[in-house]
């Protein structure tokens, strides 16, 4: 009866942390957009309110003043936000794949509210992001109230993103695909159980209670045509390389604002400047450009000319603003530079095949996915959202293929996607693997032992043989009156030397002593630690300060960091094999 | 301001309801226990009497006397200028009942005091979205709608939108109002537009530009009407083959008089007639009573069997029956019936509060483009063509 009460109790409470999970955050999702497209209204950002305002010198003021003022607000938030910076997916990959889950609900609200300003004031940066960060902040406050276990903690960050993205794109098996293939990167049933309960929780509030319209609707899109496949093809292989375009014109933006020479707190109110004025010129290129979006998908909306002009305008604009520190995602410009790109091809091929078999719709749907796929590494998710938000097969069957390949190109030259090289500049590299990230991230100063016999360099061979006989140890460390380390004696040597030159000058522990092969410092990381030690015979390992003049911290042994690899490996595991 | 729209609405009213009634309540011994309603005459003031005005004064003893309203603001501010306020109770476009609330010449209307649906909805959750306005509490939806001659299209009718602007599958003139809107929305919707859309495309140059290529592909086939006089004729005398027009008048020539119409709901452009407090009226709360009683479940849905403008409650839509007269079924001719709604289009009127000047005069500017001068019968009988200018300030 026990046991059946525990799986029962267990049981509600896992489909609890999805169902709460998952209003909380579709809640916060629907707010979100709301406050977003309100800001626009009232700020002259949206196209409706910008027709409507009667004063034009008015208008232009509020073009540049609005952004730039958004910039100094979203610059005064970052001073107070921890790292001084807003997070978003990357954050949440990292916690989560490092198995510290737990986020920080401080930074969440305040990258929540940059996020906010900088879209509400027109900035062109996604709001995706933000939505996806947002929800793992409440998924994990849920979590850590429902029970401190770190795995809970984990399943809820997953259930707040599944949610959230369920709800923004009215999704939600891209938001159970997308929480799995971009945050939690495994499936496990425990993890999915849940998961899959908030994405439906967010669906439901999405359509049911609020009756929100899907991000866009394609009307009919016939079946496309053979040879047209091969074009998909292309279209994957070149969104590629837009792609890699766009994220290193964010990575480049990135250093170039570092080298500006203003306060960081200033910078995105320059950036929002510039864009207003720029603006003034194209005034697409403000906010979530949604109109832009729906006219992409519109035979002859735009000239061949007009869409390149517009996506090299977005591509700048968006790697202007996040590196200039704007807080935002990089979806929903992806969405938006990939439909552009997605249009030009169909033009492209108009020329080429003389007329299309399909509408130019279907062109646009095929780079608009070739090009997100890529930047945010999400293949599953992004051809699970066009298959949601249009549910026409063939057009899911059309886009599938071009963000294989797309995918394939951009691993090549760029990396799994943006999330991932951030991560690896920050020293986080997902690439090889997760418990090589993670034990990339532990320090060696961390399992340091102090349990280790110093040797003064004048010391006399028998008082070294004495004392370490005393302590029951091998080796012995010399180390000067500074704390530098000079190197390593061993008992065997000790007594070779004692008992083989008993008539010989007196000799020292100094005279004795040998830099070990292997010396290690502070800063190493466990997983470099591992790899060195493959030819290590002794007892324990010298470690060295950070400080480089070669003062000897302590001693790691080679259990301990067998144990700490042992024990990433066995979460890890016990993670992703979880059952129910 | 206002003006343009007080004279569109003359217009509109003279359109919609035809000429105007006289008092609908009895001769008043009780001058204090009567209220004026300022609303337009016609077949349509002769459904509120039945429907609103007289079960009020038989639950209440209210009186209802009812003076004729031709749109417009130009009456009420003489009213709060001259500072003698008689009117009580006003029936509105939602367009002026907006810009009359933000002249300050409506009271403002707290919604928690209206009634909950018969089947317990609240208020607010029960009017269609968009219904209620800070000074307004909205009471019919109209649309206009585009309509065909059955015989015209002996084969394949059109049924979308979009089919109005295919001159090769569905051959014929076309008469559309000499307006903008209602033909940006519509050539627009046929690009495959989302209605939620519509607003903020047709708000970029590109979406103008978009909605006056579609046009640009009928100029040759339409015929520009003016006045509400015309589409009817011009369809039953088959002069054209579709025509744009308010449903009301559409039941009118195909329910009651037999014609062979039929409409196309597909992108029904709909909008509200709303009541509202003249503000500074001396019965203030009779004039709240009479709304809180005439906006009901059962009065709006009793409404529907006089006239075809649909009730603005969910509520009431489900109890719309027969006419009272002819015994037709009103639900299937009714703009808010689910069948007719899916597609609606809520008309924007702020949008068009706003920009009525410049998006005219870009239409205008379109229409000048046309070498054929196909301007229809503007000339005889109806209005001016600048009719609506501003001119109230």
């Amino acid at each position: 009866m026990d046991a059946l009460g525990g799986t029962f109790s267990r049981i509600v409470s896992i489909a609890l942390l999805g169902a709460v999970t998952g209003a909380l955050a579709a809640l916060a999702a629907i707010g979100f957009v709301e406050l977003v497209a309100t800001l626009n209204d009232w700020f002259f950002i949206s196209p409706r309110s910008r027709f409507m305002a009667e004063n034009a010198q008015w208008l232009l003021f509020a073009t540049i003043g609005v952004p730039a003022a958004g910039g100094l607000i979203v610059g005064i938030i970052h001073r107070y936000n921890p790292d001084r910076r807003s997070h978003g997916p990357p954050d949440v990959i990292q916690a989560v794949q490092s198995l510290e889950p737990r986020m920080s609900l401080r930074s969440g609200v305040l990258s929540a509210a940059a996020s906010a300003v900088s879209l509400g004031a027109g900035a062109s940066v996604g709001q995706y992001g933000p939505l996806t960060h947002l929800g793992a902040t409440l998924g994990s406050l849920v979590a850590g109230r429902a029970r401190n276990s770190r795995w809970m903690v984990t399943v809820g960050v997953g259930c707040g993103v599944a949610a959230a993205i369920s709800t923004a794109f009215n999704a939600p098996i891209a938001g159970i695909v997308f929480a799995h293939e971009v945050i939690l990167r495994h499936y496990s049933l425990r993890a999915f159980a849940p998961i899959t309960v908030a994405a439906t929780v967010g669906y439901v509030f999405a359509n049911v209670v609020f009756e929100r319209p899907p991000l866009f609707r394609v009307e009919t899109v016939d079946a496309s045509s053979a040879p047209e496949f091969i074009g998909f093809v292309a279209i994957g292989v070149c969104g590629a390389f837009v792609a890699v375009l766009y994220m290193r014109a964010i990575l480049c933006s990135t250093r170039l604002a570092r080298r500006v020479p203003v306060p960081d707190y200033l910078k995105p109110m320059l950036a929002g400047a510039a864009l207003g004025l720029a603006a003034l010129w194209i005034p697409d290129i403000l906010g979530l450009g949604k109109e832009t979006l729906r006219f992409a998908v519109i035979d002859h909306a735009f000239g061949a000319g007009e869409l390149l002009l517009l996506l090299v305008a977005k591509i700048l604009a968006t790697a202007m603003c996040i590196g200039f520190g704007f807080a935002g995602g990089v979806f929903s410009p992806a969405l938006l530079i990939g439909i552009l790109f997605g249009a030009l091809a169909g033009s492209g091929a108009e020329v080429i095949l003389g007329e299309l078999y399909s509408e130019v719709a279907i062109y646009a749907i095929c780079g608009m996915v070739a090009v997100t796929s890529a930047v945010i590494g999400a293949p599953l998710t992004t051809i699970l959202i066009v298959f949601e938000l249009t549910r026409n097969y063939d057009l899911a069957t059309a886009a599938m293929v071009s963000v294989v390949f797309s995918n394939l190109v951009s691993y090549r030259i760029f990396g799994r996607s943006l999330f991932d090289v951030q991560l690896r500049m920050r020293g986080f590299d997902l690439a090889d693997g997760r418990h090589k990230a993670i034990l990339d991230q532990r320090l060696l100063k961390d399992y340091v032992s102090l349990d280790f016999t110093a040797l003064s360099p004048n010391a006399p061979l028998d008082e070294a043989k004495r004392r370490l006989l005393e302590a029951g140890r091998h080796e012995g460390y010399v180390v000067d009156a500074n704390g530098i380390y000079l190197g390593t004696v061993t008992l065997g040597e000790l007594e070779t030397k004692q008992t083989g030159d008993v008539r010989g000058p007196k000799l020292t522990a100094g005279q004795l002593a040998r830099p070990e092969p292997l010396i290690l410092t502070a800063r190493t990381t466990v997983w470099h630690a591992m790899e060195q030690m493959g030819d290590f015979v002794g007892e324990s390992i010298p470690v060295l300060e950070d400080s480089g003049d070669g003062r000897l911290l302590g001693v790691v042994f080679e259990a301990t960091v067998v144990r700490a690899y042992l024990d990433t490996t066995n979460s890890i595991r016990e993670e992703e094999n979880a059952g129910g | 301001m206002n003006v343009r729209l007080t004279v569109r609405c003359v217009a509109l009213s003279i359109a919609l309801f035809g000429p105007a009634g006289t008092a609908a309540g009895d001769a008043s011994d009780e001058p204090d226990r009567t209220i004026t309603v300022a609303t337009w005459g016609g077949p349509y003031e002769r459904s509120q009497v039945k429907a609103y005005f007289e079960p009020f004064t038989k639950t209440t003893g209210i009186r209802v006397r009812t003076e004729r309203y031709d749109g417009g603001l130009l009456e009420l501010r003489r009213q709060a200028s001259a500072g003698e306020i008689t009117w009580d109770v006003v029936d509105m476009t939602m367009a002026d009942n907006r810009a009359a609330c933000r002249q300050g010449l409506l009271e403002p209307i707290d919604h928690a005091m209206l009634l909950p649906g018969l089947d317990g909805t609240p208020a607010d959750q029960d009017f269609l979205d968009g219904a209620l306005t800070e000074c307004g509490v909205s009471q019919i939806v109209y649309a206009m709608v585009a309509a065909y001659n059955r015989d015209a299209f002996p084969g394949e009718r059109p049924a979308r939108i979009a089919d109005i602007f295919d001159v090769q599958r569905f051959p014929g003139k076309r008469a559309l109002q000499k307006a903008p809107a209602a033909n940006l929305e519509w050539a627009l919707m046929s690009y495959g537009v989302p209605r939620e859309d519509l607003y903020e495309l047709l708000s970029t140059e590109r979406g103008l530009r978009l909605a006056f290529r579609k046009l640009d592909r009928i100029r040759d086939h339409v015929i520009w009407w003016t006045s509400t006089d015309e589409p009817v004729d011009l369809l039953v005398t088959g002069k054209v083959a579709i025509a744009s027009q308010y449903n009301g008048r559409l039941f009118d020539a195909a329910v009651i008089h037999g014609h062979p119409i039929e409409i196309i709901w597909d992108a029904q452009l709909y909008e509200f007639g709303t009541w509202g407090v003249v503000r500074g009226s001396p019965r203030r709360e009779e004039a709240l009573e009479f709304i809180r009683f005439a906006t009901g479940t059962g009065p709006l849905a009793d409404q529907a069997g006089y006239i075809s403008y649909g009730p603005t409650r969910r509520s009431s839509a489900r109890l719309v029956s027969t006419h009272a007269e002819i015994g037709v079924d009103m639900r299937p001719h009714l703009p808010t019936s689910s069948a007719n709604f899916t597609t609606a289009i809520p008309k924007d009127t702020e949008w068009y509060a706003s920009l009525h000047d410049r998006i005219r005069a870009r239409f205008d500017e379109w229409l000048g483009q046309s070498e054929s001068g196909h301007t229809g019968l503007a000339t005889a009988d109806a209005l001016p063509e600048r009719q609506d200018d501003r001119s109230d300030q």
